[in-house]
């Protein structure tokens, strides 16, 4: 009885504007904002290479060990095109150096600050918007609309039992919005298999395929809140309201609510204080660094060096060989109190790192009330493009600098190596100082040979990323059995009159 | 027979259930954004007022110090917090808000302070924001079935039979509804100004009240849109159900989906300028003026403690440092101008939509937005104008100085290019950020104004048109 009675539903259904509607407008919006989105993805993709080649064009001109200063870019998500998540507001590269832990500078320096007066759009956000809406729209009269008209009646003076009729309305409501949400995926997914550059691995179309599968389990969900009201209401004009101010408290209120409770109940520090504490730290090591380089100089002859304005990217090309001993001595000592004072610093630094994320925590727990935020965050999580595969990123980055410090040390016996700060031989350093020979220009220079410098990989496992998003999709799940018992119960006990 | 369609229209409405949904809905959001204001304003201003005085106190102790240390001493300005975001917050919170500047140049603009990079970047709930998404739901919830819906009923022909003439009845069902949406409106303007007005942080003036005025007059042209559109809808359809869909497909384009398409065809439509290409544009025009250093006279590029010492060449370094001073800030203005441009770009192209068009101009009333931080930007800069000249001025009187004002404060301290005497603090010129006046606001919402009447218009066209033709069995 269920099957004919869903069919019967699925039929109709299939015959209604709203269904005509829904599926043309998922089409048409697919259709128009996913090549926009493809097309901003590539461009992305495009400055992600350039800056790639840069570096490795850099790396490559490197003659000295504490030279190798190299960045690491976060590629862009390709799955953003459907989910953007956090992907453009968060920063996409990092500094790796001696002396500063890479404090992936979050917030987007390089990006134009005021494009920040637009909200994100992406294909989640159309799915998200439409297929709710069309869920509700489908659900609303569904009950509420055969009690009116009188057919109800009709079907429960049969024999047919009041759960059949409920789960026949439940299975036609999911089959027949499976269809525009097919049809969307197909749209999106065409069209980012069509433009260039685009190349989706396996792993890629399993999260395609669970993102689908997430999309199914919300429009079910919301489908089954259509059919509470449907249930509760007398008549269809009430149940639609009811559905419709619901869903506006859902997409609306809610996410717009919690943010702002969550910046109200756990509120951030200013920066500034973060930033003087860091300051003073700097300015800590400043002072050590001079009666380092005071101590290392004792009383050496190292003016005929061209040290002093060598400090930054370059590196010592005119010294004698006092001023060799001194650079063999000083960075021994100096490079270690670096790599301690940059913990420390990222010590302060992640320490506000973390009041932020608890903060965004917190605004996604209490989201969490509104169906909709559960979705997107699954689908962000899917896609790589949220909180925790930013965090990883910026894990990564970290252990990707041990990596080069480690290495940078293994390479130069700890900075004893004259090759840390330069390419010279003392030879040259005697030479030079007694005039016997002219400082070589600095094409002639020999470059170091970084074939085995350790690459940074960074890559979302995809395990890693369905079991975060595990809890949105049993949430999901939860709120799909919640409120197809609450109408049960309501329908069981509602009368059809 | 209009005021009567209208009465008629107004009691219905108040009796129906959606009425009250929408109230208590309204209520509540206006209630919430006076509580969160107050809550923000009071922390936002003492933030303000905490670093500016702490920008004062180190400016003052140059000032005593030396007349170049102030000009070298890089201020740090911030936007101050304003009482109108209530009305229009305009996503200041994610806006430039920290300005640094010396005599002689600006940095760009950044964001600092309490923000939280990591959340989701929303619209704050301020009245716009109530207004444009949830008020103009209503608008269309309270008359998706205004024809469509007598027609279903079958009252619609028997007021017809009467000798009423249509455009009557349109107008009477018009005004009804544009009344019925007042009640939330007038009564969630005023919750939420009664909660705000008893702090102590705020202060409202005549200027202000205006303003205020001036953004609920906007917000019923806006809504009055929505009661068109609604209208013009269900008297093309039989069945009240099919004008619901359609308004619904309607409002999610226009209100949700277009003005979230304007980052993206922004970024699409031209490149944006990025922080590697300001820095390498930078390095170029220096190394470029650099290496061409001799063109401002002999030893330009040279510099060393002693003055007098014939390697040095004051004039001609003060030269050359100018050169590299304008061409920097060149650089730095054609980069914002071009990220200005970018947004300028998505936030036209997304005028389709009456609520990016509202949103403009009640900004613009409001002075926030975007508007303002470029404004404040270009005041900043005109500042630093000011304080050069002040400073100029005051070097003059001083015999010792070389009367060199350039950007190397090295420089000054060795040679002393710029007065090494102290002066008062109190004749400095210190920031003020002038707000716009309400000509101005209005000269800069006068097209957004025109845009709303327009959509008005049309749709009243369209409604007119489509109920006089309209088949009423």
């Amino acid at each position: 009885m269920i099957w004919k009675i869903a069919k019967k539903e699925f039929l109709l259904n299939l015959m209604t504007f709203k269904f005509a509607m829904g599926t043309i407008l998922c089409m048409v919006l697919m259709a128009v904002f996913v090549p926009i989105l493809a097309k901003d993805y590539q461009q992305r993709l495009k400055i992600y290479n350039d800056n790639v080649a840069r570096n490795e064009a850099e790396l490559r001109k490197v003659r000295v060990y504490k030279n190798i200063t190299p960045t690491i870019y976060r590629p862009p998500a390709l799955l953003s095109v459907f989910s953007a998540g956090l992907e453009k507001q968060l920063g996409d590269s990092a500094r790796i150096e001696l002396g500063s832990i890479p404090e992936v500078d979050a917030a987007p320096t390089g990006d134009n600050l005021y494009l920040s007066i637009f909200t994100v759009l992406d294909a989640s956000l159309i799915l998200k918007i439409v297929l709710s809406l069309l869920a509700i729209l489908i659900a609303y009269d569904s009950i509420s609309g055969e009690k009116e008209r009188g057919t109800l009646r009709l079907i429960l003076a049969n024999r047919t039992a009041r759960h059949q009729v409920l789960l026949g309305k439940l299975l036609a409501g999911i089959v027949t919005l499976i269809v525009p949400a097919t049809i969307a995926f197909v749209v999106g997914i065409l069209v980012v298999e069509l433009s260039p550059m685009a190349d989706l691995t396996w792993s890629d179309w399993t999260r395609i395929g669970l993102m689908y599968l997430a999309s199914l389990i919300f429009i079910s969900a919301m489908y089954n809140i259509g059919l509470l009201f449907s249930c509760l209401a007398n008549r269809p004009a009430i149940s639609l309201i009811l559905g419709l101010f619901f869903w506006v408290v859902c997409a609306v209120v809610i996410p717009n609510a919690s943010v702002y409770s969550a910046t109200r109940i756990r509120p951030l520090e200013p920066k500034v204080e973060v930033d003087s504490q860091i300051a003073s730290l700097r300015s800590e090591l400043r002072r050590k660094w001079i009666d380092i380089m005071i101590a290392t100089a004792g009383n050496r002859n190292t003016s005929q060096s061209d040290a002093q304005g060598a400090f930054g990217n370059g590196y010592i090309r005119k010294f004698n060989t006092d001023c060799f001993e001194w650079q063999q001595g000083l960075h021994p000592a100096m490079e270690p109190l670096r790599i301690r004072y940059a913990d420390k610093i990222w010590e302060v630094e992640s320490g506000y790192l973390k009041t932020i994320w608890k903060q965004r925590h917190l605004a996604d727990n209490l989201s969490r009330i509104s169906p909709m935020f559960s979705y997107e965050n699954a689908t962000s999580v899917l896609a790589g493009t949220d909180l925790s595969s930013f965090q990883y990123f910026v894990s990564r980055t970290k252990a990707y600098r041990n990596q080069i410090v480690e290495y940078i040390r293994s390479r130069t016996d700890n900075f004893r190596s004259s090759s840390y700060w330069t390419p010279f031989s003392k030879e040259y350093a005697s030479d030079y100082g007694e005039g016997k020979r002219e400082a070589p220009d600095i094409a002639d220079h020999p470059r170091l040979n970084l074939e085995d410098l350790p690459l940074c990989t960074y890559r979302l496992d995809l395990a890693e990323s369905v079991r975060r998003a595990i809890p949105d999709l049993a949430l999901l799940v939860f709120a799909n059995v919640l409120f197809f018992a609450l109408s049960f119960v309501a329908f069981m006990k509602g009368d059809v009159r | 027979m209009t005021r009567r369609v209208m009465f008629k229209e107004i009691l219905e409405n108040l009796l129906s259930l959606r009425f009250v949904l929408s109230l208590v809905l309204v209520i509540c959001l206006f209630a919430a954004s006076g509580f969160v204001f107050v809550g923000k304003f009071a922390e936002q201003s003492a933030d303000y007022w905490a670093e500016t005085n702490r920008n004062l106190l180190a400016l003052r102790e140059e000032c005593s110090n030396a007349l170049y240390r102030a000009a070298f001493y890089r201020q740090t300005i911030w936007r101050r917090p304003k009482l109108l975001s209530l009305c229009a917050e305009g996503f200041e919170k994610s806006l430039p808000n920290c300005f640094r500047s010396d005599a002689f140049a600006s940095d760009l603009p950044q964001v600092k302070g309490r923000g939280n990079f990591a959340l989701p970047h929303f619209s704050d709930i301020d009245w716009v924001f109530i207004i444009s998404t949830v008020l103009s739901f209503v608008a269309l919830v309270l008359t998706y079935d205004s024809i469509s819906g007598e027609r279903e009923d079958g009252t619609l022909r028997l007021m017809l039979a009467n000798t009423i003439p249509r455009y009557k009845v349109l107008l009477g069902k018009y005004f009804g509804a544009m009344f019925t949406l007042a009640i939330p409106l007038i009564a969630g303007l005023l919750v939420s100004l009664i909660i705000v007005i008893p702090s102590e942080d705020v202060a409202i003036d005549a200027a202000a009240w205006l303003k205020i005025l001036a953004v609920a007059i906007l917000s019923l042209l806006y809504l009055s849109i929505f009661v068109f559109l609604g209208m013009f809808i269900s008297s093309r359809s039989a069945h009240s159900s099919n004008c619901m869909v359609l308004l619904l497909v309607v409002w999610v384009v226009l209100v949700i989906l277009l003005p979230g398409g304007g980052r993206i065809f922004a970024e699409v439509s031209s490149q944006s300028p990025t922080q590697v290409e300001l820095e390498r544009r930078l390095d170029e025009v220096g190394k470029e003026i650099w290496d061409n250093s001799e063109k401002f006279g002999k030893n330009a590029g040279n510099m060393g403690p002693d003055p007098n010492n014939p390697g040095n060449n004051p004039p001609a370094r003060a030269r050359l440092k100018t050169a590299l001073t304008n061409a920097a800030n060149q650089v730095r203005d054609d980069h914002h101008n071009k990220m200005l441009a970018q947004v300028f770009t998505g936030r036209n192209f997304t005028c389709f939509s009456p609520v990016v068009i509202y949103q403009r101009a009640s900004e613009a009333m409001a002075g926030t937005g975007i508007n303002r931080c470029v404004n404040l930007y270009q005041q900043i800069k005109q500042y630093q104008a000011d304080l050069k000249q002040y400073i100029r001025g005051e070097d003059a009187e001083d015999p010792d100085s070389l009367h060199l004002i350039f950007d190397e404060e090295q420089c000054a301290r060795w040679w002393k290019t710029i007065s090494h005497k102290s002066v008062d603090f109190d004749t400095v010129p210190k920031f003020q950020e002038r707000d716009f006046a309400l000509g101005q606001s209005l000269k800069l919402a006068i097209w957004d104004i025109g845009l709303l009447a327009l959509f008005n218009l049309v749709f009243f066209a369209a409604s007119f048109v489509s109920f006089l033709r309209y088949d009423v069995r």
